[in-house]
């Protein structure tokens, strides 16, 4: 019971949905609010417009169901797509946040990357995709003190691109500049628009930085990120926030030349996940249990029940032999190999089978 | 009637070899699982939800317009009770049991996951889970150990221990097919266990509290909501509603019955399941489980437990896929002389009734339990 009077609107609409509730199953109220009113769900998301952003990017505008929590520059969601009957999802970070909620991603290929080809190449306008809540740390920074430094590289310019637009529509309020690699030219992607700010903005400015082109044009510079490269386009760095973002290598390098120089700094690093190969099984992995925030060494050459009844844990088990899903959990990344048909899993799923299964790198499990 | 069996007692490495052959059956059906299975069982939760959907329907309309024009009133009632009670039958076997084994976990789609899915029926799904997919699907017809034997009520096998109580069973055994989903519901209580002193009341209180709650609200839902929806003309619908689940509780329970206790059908005792190997589990599995032929429509209606010994074998496999996976391991069966207990409804039924008439007597074990293995 709460203090606050409910107004008998709100009484009456919860005394519906407990209504419903009993009428029907909840996965029958899925399928029927599903048919009713398809945008209704906060999980999905709708693709408006597809356009192509560069030569093996393409960008996709989103118009998340309602209910669905936002996002803030700067942060990723997690975006899904079924592909041969299995939902595969990949964290993204939505290039633009439209003042309608609509959003937008920009997706690379990637070699062999099964969702990001699926988003390129077949998803049509139209169509429904999964996407999750809002996610990750590195936003703008709330002081306005201090002039900017973004420095992007590959897909690292997703996060900082929402950035620099949610910037730009406020007249670009602080001093920015952004440096952002890629190897060649064709690869880079908002450059118009890029472009387009610097011309018209007298606090922005924008190098692009090829590694495996010439530069003919002005805004163009060459070479891999090292300390002449900064002094040279960034001489004022002490007096800069600075934000990077890029493959882990590249973050780690911005870090060591940037930290300790710029006022503060501040990185978000990813790297493709890791596809472990393994058939050893000595060692151990770190397992995340991500429900109980522990993180636990585990031996790799037993079943993942095993290991963790042997750590004191207790998950909830049935026949250790994988056939009645009773220890079915959550695997949020990593890889794992399955103990009876040897085969290796990499995709996050939603049902891992602890008693069948053994860590191949480290986990995050959903206990 | 009697058993009829004729199994070739296999060798140790016959046996080896016998278990990896299923092993490769699943091995390539696996492999071969996308997006035809995910469209399969989404057609079957869609038609759950739109035949459910006409049946609801159909009963208001009968139970208003019928009472306006009388000769609309049974015609019009007992259509949309045969379809509500065929929704029902689809969601329990093709789409509630499947998905709960996990076997379309694989999808990653939460709408079809096993551990989250809860069904149409009294009992509460995790109380299913344990039960059946850990209990009856781990000790499959092993004594003292698969409560689905008999459910702890009815003497279906000479190895179970006769007592006067039996002589009822015929009677019994028909109050439980007609009550079965309720049955099912407190099979996890076992509350012969509290009658026998074993389990303090406090106790059963506390797992019943779930239990409670989801019988009430399944008695919410069909017996009181929905007519009500009709107003005045409550009766029909209500009356449709009781029928609908009688129905469905008939129907699973032959199907169910049919898989387990059929004349060929053994059970093992303890020692059986000492230091089995994998082999010996499949072996197990065959020689306790029967099919039913039929054709796709047999499959659908009985949730694939047509093909119960497939189930048994590959319990998280997509169960669409069972008729095609069943060729392969009746080849394998016969190839390695094991007897394939498959027959038609009418006559594995009958074999249920049998047994159920049978044991309501004392009667003895033929001969000694056949074993899995020959002994070194």
């Amino acid at each position: 019971m709460t203090a606050r009077p409910r107004s008998a609107r709100r009484l009456a609409r919860g005394l519906v949905r407990r209504v419903a509730d009993v009428m029907a199953p909840p996965q029958a109220l899925a399928f029927w609010a599903d048919r009713l009113v398809p945008g209704m769900d906060a999980g999905r998301a709708r693709v408006l417009e597809r356009r192509r952003a560069s030569a093996d990017a393409v960008t996709l505008v989103l118009q998340p169901g309602r209910g669905w929590g936002g996002c803030r520059p700067g942060r990723h969601v997690s975006i899904g797509a079924e592909i041969e009957g299995r939902r595969v999802r990949r964290s993204y970070s939505p290039t633009a946040i439209r003042a309608d909620g609509r959003i937008e991603i920009t997706v690379k290929r990637v070699a062999g990357g099964k969702l990001s080809a699926f988003l390129c190449d077949d998803v049509a306008v139209g169509a429904w995709l999964d996407i999750g809540p809002a996610f990750g740390e590195m936003t703008l920074p709330a002081q306005r003190d201090a002039p900017l430094l973004f420095l992007a590289a590959g897909s690292g310019i997703t996060p900082l691109m929402s950035m620099t637009r949610a910037l730009a529509e406020r007249g670009m309020p602080v001093r920015l500049t952004l440096l952002v690699w890629a190897r060649r030219r064709d690869e880079l992607c908002f450059v118009d628009e890029l472009r387009g700010f610097a011309r018209d903005m007298p606090g922005f400015d924008v190098r692009f930085m090829l590694t495996g082109d010439t530069a003919t044009e002005d805004d163009e510079g060459i070479g891999r990120i090292d300390a002449a490269l900064l002094a040279k386009h960034v001489p004022d760095i002490e007096t800069r926030r600075v934000l990077a973002c890029g493959p882990n290598d590249f973050v780690d390098v911005a870090r060591r030349l940037a930290a300790s120089q710029a006022l503060a700094f501040d990185s978000e690093a990813f790297t493709p996940p890791r596809i472990a190969d393994d058939i050893d099984t000595s060692g151990s992995v770190q397992v995340t249990l991500a429900a109980s925030q522990r993180v636990l060494t585990l031996p790799r050459s037993s079943s993942l029940l095993e290991a963790l009844e042997a750590a004191g844990l207790a998950p909830a088990h049935g026949c250790r032999m994988g056939i009645c899903n009773t220890c079915a959990c959550g695997k949020r990344s990593g890889s794992t190999r399955h103990l009876h048909t040897g085969a290796l899993e990499h995709e996050p799923v939603t049902a891992l089978r602890l008693c069948v299964t053994r860590a191949a790198s480290d986990l995050v499990l959903d206990l | 009637m009697t058993s009829t069996i004729r199994n070739r007692v296999l060798s140790a490495a016959e046996l080896e070899r016998f278990g990896n052959e299923i092993d490769a059956v699943r091995a390539r059906t696996v492999a071969t699982l996308g997006q035809g299975d995910a469209d399969y069982i989404r057609a079957v939760a869609a038609s759950v939800r739109w035949i459910g959907l006409a049946g609801r329907l159909l009963l208001m309309v009968g139970a208003i317009a019928g009472a306006l024009v009388p000769a609309l009133l049974w015609p019009v009632c007992i259509a949309g009770t045969l379809l509500l009670a065929l929704s029902k039958i689809l969601e329990n076997m093709e789409l509630g049991h499947n998905v709960m084994h996990g076997q379309f976990d694989w999808t990653g789609d939460p709408q079809l996951n096993g551990q989250a899915y809860e069904w149409d029926i009294a009992g509460t799904s995790d109380n299913w889970r344990k039960t059946h997919n850990h209990h009856h699907h781990t000790w499959t017809n092993v004594r003292g150990m698969d409560d689905d034997i008999g459910y702890g009520l009815l003497r279906l096998f000479p190895e179970q221990r006769w007592k006067p109580f039996h002589l009822f069973q015929p009677v019994i055994a028909v109050v439980f097919a007609v009550l079965f989903e309720w049955g099912i519901a407190i099979q996890d209580l076992r509350l012969g266990r509290w009658f026998a002193g074993k389990l303090r009341f406090a106790q059963l209180r506390e797992q019943f509290r779930p239990v409670g709650r989801k019988m009430g609200r399944q008695v919410l839902r069909d017996y009181v909501l929905w007519p009500l929806l009709a107003g005045p003309f409550f009766l029909p619908v209500l009356l449709g509603n009781v029928v609908a689940n009688v129905l469905r509780n008939l129907w699973t329970y032959i199907v169910i019955f049919c898989g387990h206790f059929t004349a060929d059908a053994e059970t093992f005792p303890r020692e059986s399941v000492r230091n089995e190997s994998r082999g010996q589990w499949y072996l197990r599995q065959l020689r306790g489980s029967s099919n039913l032929t039929g054709g796709r429509l047999m499959n659908l209606m009985t949730g694939n437990l047509s093909h119960q010994i497939e189930h048994h074998f590959f319990p998280d496999i997509p169960a669409n896929r069972y008729a095609a996976m069943a060729v392969e391991v009746r080849e394998i069966c016969a190839r390695h002389g094991q007897h394939y207990n498959t027959g038609s409804m009418p006559v594995q039924f009958g074999q249920v009734v049998w047994r159920i008439l049978r044991h309501a007597f004392p009667s003895k074990p033929r001969a000694a339990s056949l074993a899995l293995q020959a002994s070194a």
